[in-house]
């Protein structure tokens, strides 16, 4: 069954054009191979609705810089969750949803609907900055659910944030593992 | 026939010998177990990488299953890989020549075993590699033995951090010399230089040499080899004149097929090659295919590895590059090896945890998650040690009584376990190291528990007796006249440096062989 993108995909490609890719558009790993790699990877079509993968970027955002992050940030955090659903997905599609979940028992609304100040105190409130969980530790109105988020997704975010070119720009590197560049600046100091 | 020779394996020696026949006019068919990787999907493979993924996981994942036992279990995954173009597709990319004294061991120092072949008898193979590799280097390694070509490419500088070294290595009497790499200080062999990706695990730009790119396409283009992806080797069938007939393949579909060939050349790893010997038994070899000796699988070594890391009084920029520049050969030569074991020193670009690995570890979130990865990243200098192992027969492959694979074979299993000689090397190693680093200014000195390089060794060992050997100088097994086994299984012993440039110059050496005995 072809879908509503595929189709459009192969019309494109009928009339001549070579639509650019999203992953690319998105800037994630844009610049990761030297031009002559051709790109290979389209963000795969998420089973996860906008608004729940906006409220999961929200919570990452906080959770890696405790503040809202740029929109290339914010966009490099959006790929990591369609990535993590498109080769996981039984893994992950739970915790995720149960975090989109729990974020709005807790907070009365969307988690992206709030403002920056009450994502924070939110998540301050209810310990769910932490990824460990102390076993006679009270975890909420909703334990197993707090459990999962902060056991799963906590990690998983910080470390999708961390490990892409906004993790490694926050220790200055503008060129990082995976893009390529100058070859001789391995031989002087600095980022 | 199908073919004049068939080999299974596109690895480092697989794909170098079937270049090398097919430049010689003979018709080659190669069996790979792998897929053929797609090169323009490497930018997926690096983010696999960079989230600590292995892009060059084995599907189906029961064709890797193993069992392990001893002391020190050693496990095959990550430390190879499947496809065409075999481990060099993850290889760090480090050539180095072994050196004259490594063949020698029992004549030089009393222990192990001498190899049947001298360092002059593969110097000029050496260099043949070198050249179809395209190693980058230069000939300042006071401890390594004489070459008689320069190195086709210039060197990669040192480092900053390795200048961070360099004061305290003098003072501590260490040379410190430039690390031979196959991949490209300048344009070579069509393929780009190196552009600092920092991801030669999955090098995007080919310009780190692997065989997928610098063998196999112009063994193609030659038209005499055909390479067959996804094709497993079941097990090699005999003739009643003890002969090899058949090599028995599946794909995914376990359909058994069957490929036809004048010679058969095992060249699928250490590991792969014994256990597909000892599942070939049959009634004229009942102990396993070329196994009268009874040594097939026997002897398997790696290189013990440690990593000894300090804290650096200020930021050291590691991460800009994936591979290292620096090293010390000097403990691996010039000692006296019946007292000493031999090891290697390697000078890291790249010590010390990522920003992610911080991160995780921190248990910090928010604001101060960022303050304390800004702060913490980046001031770790780190030296990689690698251990001669030496040959015990004790440590071993045999075929698993319990384990089996997605073709319902017996998995690999390997016995492992390390001696007085490795652990003695590995605590020496271990405390230079730390005055290095102490020396260079360095705090909170650690050292990483035992690890191993990807490097499987020995298992069919080469000599000129079939008692204590499985092939010949010529790596043709004493047992089976149209059987060669290549690799370094064949190796006798595994010095301290790492085995791919001698797989390769064995490999052009080996070709040589089989086309005189085919009259090419």
């Amino acid at each position: 069954m072809l879908t509503r993108r595929g189709l459009l995909h192969r019309l494109l490609l009928v009339f001549g054009f070579e639509p650019v890719p999203r992953w690319n558009r998105t800037g994630r790993l844009a610049d990761v191979a030297a031009q002559s790699v051709h790109a290979d990877t389209r963000a795969p079509a998420s089973p996860l609705a906008r608004s729940e993968v906006d409220d999961l970027v929200a919570f990452g955002e906080i959770l890696a810089a405790g503040a809202p992050v740029g929109p290339h940030a914010r966009d490099l955090l959006a790929e990591h969750i369609a990535h993590q659903v498109a080769r996981w997905p039984s893994e992950v599609l739970v915790p995720y949803r149960t975090t989109v979940r729990l974020l709005e028992r807790l907070g009365g609304a969307r988690f992206a609907t709030l403002a920056p100040l009450e994502r924070s105190a939110l998540v301050t409130r209810f310990r769910l900055g932490s990824a460990a969980t102390l076993p006679d530790e009270d975890l909420g109105p909703f334990p197993d659910d707090a459990s999962l988020v902060r056991t799963r997704v906590v990690p998983d975010l910080i470390a999708g944030y961390y490990a892409s070119p906004a993790g490694w720009a926050v220790v200055g590197y503008d060129v990082f593992p995976g893009r390529c560049g100058d070859l001789a600046r391995y031989t002087g100091p600095g980022a | 026939m199908d073919a004049d020779v068939g080999i299974v394996g596109a690895g480092a020696a697989g794909g170098v010998l079937a270049l090398e026949l097919a430049r010689r006019g003979i018709r080659v068919v190669v069996l790979e177990s792998g897929p053929r990787h797609d090169f323009g999907r490497r930018r997926e493979y690096v983010r696999r990488y960079l989230h600590h993924e292995d892009p060059w996981q084995t599907t189906p994942r029961e064709l890797d299953r193993q069992g392990v036992s001893g002391a020190v279990p050693y496990r095959l995954e990550r430390k190879r890989a499947r496809g065409i173009g075999g481990s060099t597709l993850h290889w760090e990319g480090y050539a180095l020549r072994l050196h004259a004294s490594d063949f020698r061991l029992r004549s030089q120092h009393g222990i192990a075993d001498d190899w049947p072949i001298s360092y002059d008898d593969l110097e000029a193979d050496y260099g043949a590699a070198e050249q179809a590799l395209g190693v980058a280097g230069v000939d300042d390694d006071t401890f390594a033995s004489p070459r008689t070509a320069a190195y086709p490419l210039p060197p990669f500088p040192f480092s900053y951090t390795d200048g961070l070294f360099l004061p305290a290595c003098a003072g501590l009497g260490v040379p410190v010399h430039h690390l031979p790499q196959a991949r490209n200080s300048v344009p070579y062999g069509g393929r780009p230089r190196c552009s600092a990706c920092a991801t030669c695990h999955v090098c995007p730009t080919g310009a780190k040499a692997s065989i997928d790119l610098t063998h196999i396409p112009q063994a193609e283009r030659t038209g005499r080899v055909q390479v067959q992806p996804e094709a497993t080797v079941l097990r090699l069938e005999t003739d009643d004149a003890g002969r090899v007939s058949a090599a028995l393949y599946a794909q995914r579909d376990r359909v058994e097929r069957r490929l036809r060939a004048r010679v058969f050349v095992l060249a699928a790893g250490a590991v792969e090659n014994a256990r597909l010997l000892l599942l070939s038994a049959s009634r004229g070899f009942p102990t396993g295919l070329a196994n009268r000796s009874g040594l097939v699988g026997k002897f398997f070594m790696s290189h013990a590895s440690v990593e000894v890391t300090g804290r650096a009084r200020e930021k050291v920029y590691p991460y800009r590059i994936g591979f290292s520049t620096a090293m010390s050969r000097r403990f691996a030569v010039e000692r006296d090896r019946n007292r000493q074991g031999a090891f290697m020193l390697e000078f890291m670009n790249s010590a010390g945890p990522t920003p992610d690995r911080l991160a995780l570890t921190s248990r910090l979130w928010g604001e101060a998650l960022r303050a304390h990865v800004r702060e913490e990243f980046g001031r770790w200098l780190g030296i990689r040690v690698y251990a001669e192992q030496l040959p015990e027969r004790e440590n071993a492959v045999t075929l698993s009584p319990r384990v089996r694979d997605y073709f319902e074979r017996p998995a690999p299993h390997i016995h492992y376990s390390l001696g007085r000689y490795e652990r003695d090397a590995l605590d020496e190693a271990k405390t230079l190291a730390g005055k290095i680093l102490a020396g260079a200014g360095c705090r909170d000195i650690r050292a990483s528990s035992v690890s191993f390089a990807g490097h499987q060794i020995g298992t069919h060992r080469m000599g000129t007796d079939p008692r204590t050997s499985v092939v010949d100088v010529n790596l043709r097994t004493h047992d089976v006249r149209n059987l060669y086994l290549m690799g370094s299984g064949c190796f006798v012993t595994a010095s301290a440096s790492p085995p791919t440039l001698t797989i390769v110059a064995l490999a052009i050496r080996t070709a040589r062989q089989i086309a005189a005995a085919a009259g090419r």
